[in-house]
Formats: C-alpha cells, sequence, structure tokens
C-alpha cells in the first residue's frame, strides 16, 4: 500500500513535469531526463551493444521526446512510451551500422506458457549480460524488452514492428541459445 | 557489453533481476539541452507564455515587478501556511459576466489558490487582472486570444498536478518551487495580456 502510494506520487510528479515541459520548461524535462535516462540507456545498450551507440540513442530518445511531448498522453506510462522511442531509434541507428539482416523466423504458432525466465543455479550478472550480448539481434531485442523489461508478447512485437508469433519464436529461440550457452535450465 | 553496472559478481537466478538502469558514462544532458535549445528557437512558440511577442521596456518591467511580487508573496505562502487562515476564492468569482468560452475553465481558482495563497496584494493583483482579462481577451484577435486560454488552461493543469502530489508530499522543495514558476507563468500570461490590450499596443 505504502508502495502504491508512492507510485502514485511519483506518477503524479510526473505529469506535473509533463505538463510543463510542454509548456517549454526545458528544467522540468531535465528532470524527466533524470528519471528516466538509467532505464532507456540500459534498454539501448542491451539493443545496440555498444557504449558509444546507445548514448547516441539514448540523446536522440529524449530529443525526439520532447519534439513529441505534446502528443503524449498523461494518463498512459511515459516509461513505455520512452521506451517505445528508445527501440525505435535503436532499430534505425543499427540497421545504418550493420548490413547483416535480420534473420526471418516461421511464426510461434503454439501456446507460450507463462515464463519466468528463472535459471536452474545462480548465474553472475556479467556471464548472463555477454550470453544475452550474444544472441542474434532478433532474439536479443524480444528477450530484453520481454524478459527483463517485463513488455508481454504483444507489446514487445509492436514495439519492435513484428507480429507477436514471431516474437514468441526469438524468445523461443532466445531461451535454447542461452540454455547452450550458459548451461543451465532456462524455464 | 561495456557500461554496466558495478557488482558484477553478483548472480540472479531470474532474468528479470538483472539491472533494468544502467547509467551512461558521461552526463549527456549538455547535448540533449543544447539541441532543445536549437528546437526552441527554431520555433519559439511552444511555451504558453511565450505565445505574447517581444514586449517593450515598459512591459518588461511591469511584467519584472510583477514577479518579483510573486517570488516574494511565495516566500510568505511557504512562511506562512501553516498559520495564516485559508483564503477564500475570491479571484475568479469576481470575474465579469460577459467571458469567452473556455474563460472559466482556465481561470478558475484551484484549491491550492484557496489554501495557501493568502497574501492580499497578489490576491488583489491578480483578481484586478482576472477581472479585466474576458475584456482585454475581447480585444485580441480570435487566434491570440484562443491562445491564451490554450495557455491558461494549461497552468491551471499544471498547478492541479503539483497541488495533487505536493498534496502526497508536501514537503517536496522541488514540487514547491514549480508551483512557484506555475504562479509566475499565470501572472506572467495576464500581464501580458493587460499589457498587450492597452490603446497603441499590439499583440
Amino acid at each position: 500500500m505504502a508502495h502504491a502510494a508512492v507510485e502514485d506520487t511519483r506518477v503524479d510528479w510526473e505529469a506535473a513535469l509533463v505538463q510543463r515541459a510542454c509548456a517549454g520548461d526545458a528544467r522540468a524535462f531535465e528532470r524527466l531526463y533524470r528519471e528516466h535516462a538509467g532505464r532507456v540507456y540500459g534498454l539501448c545498450l542491451r539493443m545496440t551493444r555498444d557504449a558509444q551507440l546507445a548514448e547516441d540513442c539514448t540523446q536522440d530518445t529524449f530529443i525526439n521526446a520532447w519534439r513529441a511531448l505534446p502528443k503524449f498522453e498523461t494518463r498512459s506510462s511515459l516509461s513505455t512510451w520512452l521506451h517505445r522511442i528508445a527501440v525505435n531509434v535503436s532499430l534505425a541507428k543499427r540497421r545504418k551500422v550493420s548490413v547483416s539482416p535480420v534473420e526471418p523466423l516461421p511464426e510461434d504458432t503454439e501456446e507460450v506458457r507463462p515464463d519466468e525466465w528463472a535459471l536452474e543455479t545462480p548465474v553472475e550478472v556479467q556471464e548472463i549480460e555477454s550470453a544475452i550480448g550474444g544472441l542474434p539481434d532478433g532474439a536479443r531485442d524480444a528477450l530484453v524488452l520481454h524478459a527483463l523489461y517485463g513488455y508481454s508478447h504483444g507489446e514487445a512485437a509492436q514495439m519492435l514492428g513484428i507480429a507477436e508469433g514471431t516474437c514468441k519464436a526469438q524468445l523461443h529461440r532466445a531461451r535454447k541459445l542461452l540454455r547452450e550457452r550458459l548451461n543451465v535450465e532456462v524455464s | 557489453m561495456s557500461g554496466s553496472n558495478e557488482g558484477t559478481e553478483l548472480k540472479v537466478t531470474r532474468l528479470a533481476e538483472l539491472p533494468r538502469s544502467i547509467e551512461p558514462g558521461r552526463d549527456l544532458w549538455p547535448n540533449i539541452e543544447s539541441k532543445i535549445k536549437e528546437i526552441q528557437a527554431a520555433a519559439p512558440e511552444v511555451s504558453g507564455a511565450s505565445v505574447i511577442p517581444p514586449r517593450r521596456h515598459r512591459a518588461r518591467l511591469s511584467w519584472l515587478a510583477a514577479a518579483a511580487m510573486v517570488a516574494s508573496v511565495a516566500v510568505g505562502v511557504w512562511i506562512g501556511r501553516s498559520v495564516l487562515p485559508a483564503a477564500g476564492r475570491g479571484a475568479a468569482g469576481t470575474l465579469a459576466t460577459k467571458s469567452p468560452p473556455g474563460f472559466e475553465a482556465a481561470t478558475e481558482a484551484t484549491a491550492f489558490d484557496a489554501a495557501y495563497v493568502s497574501d492580499p496584494r497578489y490576491q488583489r493583483q491578480r483578481a484586478a487582472l482576472l477581472r479585466s482579462l474576458p475584456a482585454r481577451l475581447a480585444e485580441l484577435p480570435p487566434e491570440s486570444r484562443a491562445k491564451v486560454l490554450a495557455s491558461l488552461a494549461t497552468i491551471r493543469k499544471a498547478k492541479q498536478d503539483l497541488e495533487s502530489a505536493l498534496g502526497k508530499d508536501p514537503g517536496n522543495a522541488l514540487l514547491q518551487e514549480l508551483l512557484v514558476d506555475t504562479y509566475q507563468d499565470e501572472m506572467r500570461v495576464l500581464t501580458d495580456v493587460h499589457d498587450a490590450s492597452e490603446p497603441g499596443r499590439g499583440i
């Protein structure tokens, strides 16, 4: 309950900051940046696997957000909205620096069970990050959005501009590859 | 992957336990701010207050005087909020009857106005500006009038949001600072409209 109250305050505060930023207040927008930069950068870094590129993506995300802020619906989540922009920016940047296309996968039509992405035995953060970083782009994108950032299959698919079935197939592939690379069961 | 958080020796049993937030290696805000300033310079009519073109020197002085007054009021507000009795909703209630559509919604006093802004000078000044606002607005072109009303509505919404947040976190210095800024914005718009519609001036 206390957590909910804190969350409410945060959201109210955020709405006020968004209002002020919409009115041209860069200082209010800076507060929003300070609040969300870490999560946006974390997402960009995992998608691009390059610190410099991730910084560029983070900057572009907030610049694009500033431009589009009047269109933002204050009832929706600013965090999710920023992540959508960050994914678009990261995909576009990655396309520019990479010539290897994302390999197409058949859609996964099987019913996917609720997944925990739990590891059979504890694994070091660095080892997992390294294993995730080594996944093919499509599988890594789906995994990061779904397993790390908690978006549903549908939300992740929408952000990535792919079909939900394709997203599930990428997750299936990511799970298989992680099992092989970490040598632990991923349920 | 470079740039990841410290404490990499930590172990996790679920991918969701991995840190979502990773701080960039440097502060990215200066570059973002610089770009934002370029955007603002290219499209100056972003701010609600900036719908009014630059004023003459006298109008500037008047705005500065109003801002200084609001700032001084604000100090009194925060000091006196716990001892002074709540002021009534006098400002919006004294409006002239002939108001443009959307006027009441944009200028209606919020609960915060009534409860916290008890300085009589501020109340008198705001009430006087609000009383004359319908007539002043009527002298403006429809497009400018709509922009002013939209600005005032935005300011009112910001005040409501801040009031709501302060209700839950009354000691939050940032919220208090933002609220004072918002009062200043409102006074600035009201003063600009007042000055702009004086004979010999345009908007």
